[in-house]
């Protein structure tokens, strides 16, 4: 089985800005990391190969830096990683990144399924997997939170939704997105972080994915960030008790059973 | 050797990090487990036994089981020491007990420890505790005495700093889970909780000393501010703890190699 596991670096940090001009997050000189739930995707990708075989290959689009995602993949034991990076895709909203993604995928050949984190931490759209799913016109489920092989070519996962659960037949190949429910991501072992620092990133550009240009980037992007603002500070109320603690003490533990925390 | 065997020895508990994971390069890992190394064979070869930290404080490190086997260091009978605490996979605390038995590593510290979002939680039905709410040293404890009885000796943490009564309450239930011996946070000369706790135990107790003259470091700790000008001499508070606390061990965090090693068997001899 072929598996791509796509993931994005984000910001390691809540003190990010804005680009007043692009209104896209600044991410040069700041700190990354793998988004916190493409571990989710990574382990998943690596547990199938584990089960069933095959190679699990890691795909991120991004500036430069973004190869230490892929590094930090490698060393969760997926076989092989590729970034995407280039001035090109600079700029891309989610269906023009989705769109850079599927040509990746398509130029890899052969690939059974892609696998995603729920969404990142940093946009929070959720959209990428379902659109590379569409440019790739896959059938694609999300917030799957187990899989099972029912047979070669088809899989049986359980999707979660507000009010529970549902039992899902996908055939292969197929784009599926996890949630956190799915597993427990492995910490990398020292062997791994070998393997991860000495192994070869490649470099793509829309050239090597046969990708077109006009897809690409901020003209490839249908959608524009016009304004963004902080939200409203919450309205917390706040009371200080004072006095001896213990009187203090009573008096939280009255609150909390007010207010039905305990 | 045991604990108490240390003790009569006088053989000094030196705590040794391994490697953190946030390296960038290769040249810069390998020089980091070359250093590991050096310190590594240095403590051995002064005859002190090695206590090898896990995730300290959260941050992602190397498996000090595999980092020996990688590097292919020796093992020598009680003189490595494994700190093992509750944020592993049951894969993975199978593989360090196992990694253990197979370099001879005879002593545990268990600890709860520090977490972080990148460190999977034991959960209670990992360690057959299925009735406690979340994972502590003492179901740890527990579990490994219940799984591995007798092939190892378990050492658990006191700390001084937290009420009196609780820090007790905590050490009556490691104890009854199956602790074998104790490790102190910090002392700095003397303190009167420790004191309590050795008239109220009978086990070992491995007392630790700071030896950075950086004591503000010790703030959180011990849960006041130390201010940072504050003067510390670790080699004069060790002194102090060799004579106030003679039928304890001693267990050495933030040690100067070059500056302090050379000159510990003065202290305790």
């Amino acid at each position: 089985m072929k598996i791509v596991v796509c993931v994005k670096q984000v910001p390691a940090t809540h003190d990010v800005s804005i680009d007043p001009e692009t209104k896209r997050l600044i991410r040069e000189g700041v700190a990354a990391e793998i988004n916190p739930f493409d571990y989710y995707a990574i382990e998943q990708g690596v547990r199938m190969r584990e089960q069933h075989g095959g190679e699990v290959i890691v795909l991120t689009m991004g500036p430069p830096q973004a190869a230490d995602a892929v590094r930090e993949a490698i060393a969760c034991e997926t076989d092989r990683g590729i970034l995407l990076s280039d001035r090109a895709f600079a700029g891309s909203d989610t269906w023009a990144t989705s769109y850079a993604l599927a040509c990746a995928i398509r130029q890899i050949g052969g690939v059974d399924l892609v696998l995603c984190g729920k969404q990142a931490v940093d946009g929070d759209t959720a959209q990428v997997g379902p659109g590379i799913a569409a440019h790739l016109d896959w059938p694609q489920v999300t917030y799957v939170s187990s899989v099972s092989l029912v047979n070669v070519g088809c899989l049986n996962v359980r999707r979660m939704y507000e009010d529970g659960y549902e039992l899902v037949e996908v055939h292969l190949p197929a784009v599926l997105t996890v949630v956190k429910e799915i597993n427990t991501p492995r910490v990398p072992t020292l062997t791994g972080r070998i393997a991860s620092l000495k192994a070869d990133v490649p470099v793509l550009g829309p050239s090597d994915i046969a990708a077109d240009a006009g897809l690409l980037g901020l003209n490839g992007s249908p959608t524009r960030v016009v304004k963004t603002n902080p939200p409203p500070p919450r309205a917390a109320k706040s009371v200080r008790l004072e006095g001896p603690s213990r009187d203090v003490a009573k008096r939280i533990v009255y609150e909390m059973r007010m207010l039905s925390l305990i | 050797m045991s604990i108490n065997e240390h003790i009569e020895h006088k053989i000094f508990h030196v705590e040794l990090q391994t490697p953190k994971q946030n390296v960038k390069t290769l040249p810069e890992l390998q020089e980091n487990l070359d250093q590991f190394a050096r310190k590594y064979t240095t403590l051995l070869d002064q005859g002190h036994c090695v206590c090898i930290t896990d995730n300290p404080m959260g941050l992602l490190s190397f498996q000090g089981t595999e980092v020996i086997k990688e590097l292919g260091l020796p093992c020598p009978a009680g003189q490595v020491s494994v700190h093992l605490n509750t944020f592993h996979t049951p894969a993975d605390l199978q593989r360090i007990i196992d990694d253990c038995l197979k370099l001879g590593i005879g002593n545990l510290l268990i600890i709860s420890g520090d977490g972080s979002d990148r460190l999977p939680k034991l959960q209670p039905q990992d360690v057959a505790a299925d009735e406690a709410a979340s994972v502590t040293s003492v179901e740890l404890i527990r579990h490994i005495r219940q799984r591995w009885n007798g092939q190892f000796e378990l050492g658990v943490a006191f700390n001084p700093y937290e009420p009196f009564d609780h820090e007790m309450e905590k050490m009556r239930r490691k104890i009854d889970a199956g602790a074998q011996f104790i490790v102190t946070q910090p002392i700095l000369g003397r303190h009167e909780m420790l004191d309590k706790l050795l008239k109220l135990v009978d086990m070992p107790v491995v007392v630790e000393a700071w030896m950075s003259k950086k004591l503000h470091l010790l703030s959180l700790c011990v849960g006041y501010e130390i201010p940072e000008d504050t003067v510390h001499n670790p080699m004069d508070t060790l002194k102090q703890l060799v004579q106030n606390y003679p039928g304890c061990g001693l267990y050495l965090s933030m040690l100067g190699y070059k500056t302090q090693l050379p000159h510990l068997r003065k202290v305790w001899n």
